[in-house]
């Protein structure tokens, strides 16, 4: 897709190459979406990206929220309200909304509401690879399982329509290899949105103990009713004819039909595009016609203990191979090899007749050097992080958090030593500054601020905790693709909004020490940081300068990029061993030379030289 | 027809994920499914990034299984040898010889190996090898940032995928923004033309 306006331009039946995300989001259009909410975060970014480059036009509401738990109300208010709405997220934002989800099921929804969470088996981008399908069993809801971008798009309307026939929120699951994969989808029609109107239901809508307790019984009862949507529901297809049956859903499926033709196996698969409530009926009828019967299933083994405590309820003796028994992994992604191997065993052939790797490899002697991510050249965080190893600040304790700058734990610049989730690094701060008296630096992003430091800032006011909290602020959600944010002066579309000070936030929530300085201007950066250090309180210091990559994609483009004056450079290597920036590399006799292709002229290192042997524009490459 | 497989293999920023998607959208103008599985996010910044294209009558998984790469696109020699594990006997490798040296390689732990050494590699575990100077090419139509178009017009110029000139073209016309076409075309038909006169 290059240009987005195809979501909207392209006419039902014909084809576009669409990332899994982009159909998604056309899923949403067809199904008459009114209202679009997210907080940023991969692999789910592009679903509301998408939507929004077209949101105008397509007369849908779209937002980019501070952070999920906020993006599910505002998704949650709309569908109390009659109109279809969807809140999309990275797995782990579903932790922040969890506490809305939990009990959304007990108040239900009128018009459809579809919550997509992209998982990321193999931490992709991600700090941890948790399963969200166990949210749908937590919650109680409804959960969909698109194995490719055709399905993704299409399932979001049967999405819709289950949401609205039991009004309940539905749970659609997506993984990394879906969201980020592109392929052919054919669109269909767009349906009409629905028309708005609150109308109030005591009973149903006021979660006080009385109408808690007796919507707790409705939303059992919704879900068993459920269950017969779930076994009448033509995606759960059976595929393939043999005596070996394999029970699957999701991504998972894909390897499997790939591993049944590489290793041509007689073997039924049964795909089920529901995973909660489970299709019992149609689960216990393919147990009853095939044996064994495999399990494949990515991380965490969910089908499998349902569907064995299924089997046992109904004295089926049938035996069930799940990932013990297959020794597939409850961490990682699957691959076709592992999924080939695993039926290999459970059809007793010898897997060393299976044939993946190229033989010669074993031979290759040789420790190839890793290429981790790393800041971008001209990046405003190098010179922050710089700054903070500049400052002399000893036996620090320094706790980051989610965005770009966790790169900085890295070295050479190696600011970091504590990475958990969104925004705990203003409460992580004050429990290892109270614990251990160190002097403590906590690193927090800009739109991670807005999303869940807050509380945690007020906390460290009220309870007289002690920390330097530094805000990185490059006025954008770069790692996500340079989202606006409360603290960008851009809405959710691009157009100016009130900007919302990271400063005067931070007077406001009472801290007393709060300085905005530019991490370029080198000096100012080292002296707000050794004030900050003796002052007695949480400080805060925003250091703020625009991302490199996002001033490169605005008009000015690129500077000039720079280059290193040989005669001058006395090859002490600070600008790598200190500063690291992926621009400069080692050039002839050891000495430094800037990449021209990677320097985006920022200056920086020029400032920092000692022997001012950086500067003009590069001529020498 | 059989699945063919294509790794695309580079460093974040270096257009991967837009080669791998001008590839697949050429070959959807040839009537072929295809698919393209890629990392965005962490993975870009400046790390190493693959992406897997997959070019049949009918795709299931996103990624390519290790040994079963027909074609390895090395948009920076070292990610070509990292994705050596997709490689078979038969595989053709097709190299971009810009190096960009890790930081990490500049620090500590294993050095950048010299290019003759990764090229003497290549040769070993592939069934034959290309090496392009892209973005040296690139420069005469502009912009050596091109170096991706370059690498597609060789792949396409090699004719080993059942997809013509024109699909690509198209393709390439589906995938970029549209004030960036020409330039990107002409990078695409120096690399076309680099191909055609090679022997591989």
């Amino acid at each position: 897709m290059g240009n987005p306006r195809v979501l909207i331009d392209g006419k039902p039946g014909s084809k576009h190459l669409l990332l899994g995300n982009e159909a998604i989001a056309r899923g949403l259009i067809e199904g008459g979406v009114s209202v679009a909410t997210t907080y940023p975060g991969t692999p789910a970014s592009e679903i509301v990206d998408s939507l929004a480059a077209v949101a105008e036009e397509a007369g849908i509401y779209v937002e980019y929220s501070t952070n999920e738990k906020v993006a599910l109300e505002v998704a949650a208010g709309a569908s109390l309200s009659g109109l279809r709405s969807s809140t999309s997220m990275k797995m782990v934002g579903l932790n922040v909304a969890a506490d809305a989800l939990m009990t959304l099921g007990y108040l239900g929804v009128r018009g459809g509401m579809v919550i997509i969470t992209a998982d990321d088996p193999n931490c992709y981008s991600s700090q941890n690879e948790q399963d969200n399908r166990y949210y749908a069993l937590m919650a109680n809801i409804p959960c969909l399982e698109p194995s490719n971008p055709q399905e993704a798009k299409d399932m979001l309307l049967d999405a819709y329509r289950i949401s609205e026939e039991l009004e309940l929120p539905v749970l659609y699951r997506s993984v990394t290899r879906l969201s980020h994969s592109r392929r052919p989808v054919v669109f269909g029609e767009i349906a009409r949105p629905r028309r708005a109107e609150f109308s109030r239901d005591y009973e149903r809508f006021v979660m006080v103990p009385a109408n808690a307790r007796a919507r707790h019984v409705a939303l059992l009862e919704k879900m068993e009713a459920a269950k017969g949507i779930s076994d009448s529901y033509p995606r759960n297809e059976e595929l393939g004819d043999g005596e070996l049956g394999i029970i699957t859903s999701g991504n998972a499926f894909n390897y499997v039909m790939d591993a049944i033709e590489k290793i041509e196996a007689d073997a039924s698969v049964l795909k089920l595009g529901i995973v909660h409530p489970l299709p019992e009926g149609t689960i216990l009828g393919f147990l009853g016609e095939h044996s064994p019967v495999l399990i494949i299933e990515e991380l965490e083994p969910l089908l499998e203990m349902r569907i064995r405590a299924l089997a046992n309820e109904n004295s089926i003796g049938t035996k069930i191979l799940g990932k013990r028994e297959l020794s597939l992994p409850r961490h990682g992604e699957l691959s076709i090899k592992q999924v080939a191997l695993a039926i290999t065993r459970a059809l007793g052939r010898d897997p060393g007749g299976l044939r993946f790797e190229n033989p010669a490899l074993s031979r290759l002697d040789l420790e190839i050097p890793a290429r981790p991510p790393v800041l971008c050249p001209g990046c405003p965080h190098r010179a922050s992080f710089y700054a903070i190893r500049a400052s002399g600040i000893r036996d620090a304790v320094f706790i980051t958090d989610i965005g770009c700058y966790a790169l900085g734990s890295l070295p050479p610049l190696s600011v970091g030593d504590v990475l958990l989730c969104m925004g705990a690094s203003a409460g992580l701060s004050a429990g290892v500054s109270k614990a251990t008296g160190k002097p403590v630096v906590g690193i927090v992003g800009d739109s991670t601020f807005f999303h869940a430091s807050i509380p945690a800032l007020i906390n460290a006011v009220y309870n007289r905790h002690r920390y330097i909290y530094v805000v990185l602020d490059n006025m954008t959600t770069a790692m996500t693709n340079f989202q606006p944010h409360p603290g960008s002066g851009l809405d959710s579309l691009g157009r100016p909004a009130k900007r919302i000070l990271i400063e005067e936030v931070s007077k406001g929530c009472g801290v007393e020490f709060v300085k905005v300085i530019d991490p370029f201007d080198f000096e100012s950066a080292v002296g707000a940081l050794r004030e900050a250090l003796a002052f007695d309180g949480p400080s805060v210091l925003v250091f703020r300068r625009e991302c490199a990559i996002l001033k490169a994609r605005k008009a000015e483009g690129r500077g000039p990029p720079l280059s290193i004056d040989r005669f001058k450079c006395t090859g002490c290597l600070l600008c790598i061993n200190r500063f690291g920036c992926p621009a400069i590399t080692l050039g002839e006799g050891g000495k430094p030379s800037i990449d021209a292709m990677l320097c985006n002229g920022c200056g920086f290192c020029a400032l920092i030289c000692p022997q001012g042997a950086i500067g003009g524009s590069a001529d020498e490459d | 027809m059989r699945t063919r497989n294509v790794v695309v293999a580079g460093v974040g920023g270096q257009g991967v994920i837009l080669f791998a998607a001008a590839l697949a959208n050429a070959a959807l103008m040839s009537d072929l499914d295809a698919s393209v599985s890629e990392i965005h996010g962490m993975a870009q910044r400046g790390g190493s990034v693959i992406s897997h294209v997959r070019i049949g009558e009918r795709i299931y998984s996103p990624t390519i299984p290790e040994g079963g790469a027909d074609v390895i696109i090395g948009l920076e020699p070292l990610e070509a040898l990292r994705s050596l594990p997709f490689s078979n006997e038969r595989t053709l490798a097709l190299l971009n010889t810009r190096r960009i040296v890790p930081i990490a390689a500049l620090l500590r732990g294993p050095k950048y190996p010299e290019l003759e050494e990764i090229l003497g590699i290549l040769k070993r575990f592939c069934g034959s090898v290309l090496a392009i100077d892209a973005p040296e090419l690139a420069k005469r139509c502009g912009s050596a940032r091109a170096e991706n178009m370059v690498m597609l017009g060789a792949l396409a110029g090699l004719g080993i995928l059942p997809i013509p000139i024109e699909s690509f073209e198209r393709g390439i016309g589906e995938t970029v923004p549209r004030g960036s076409l020409e330039q990107n075309l002409e990078a695409f038909k120096l690399g076309v033309e680099f191909a055609r006169a090679q022997k591989v």
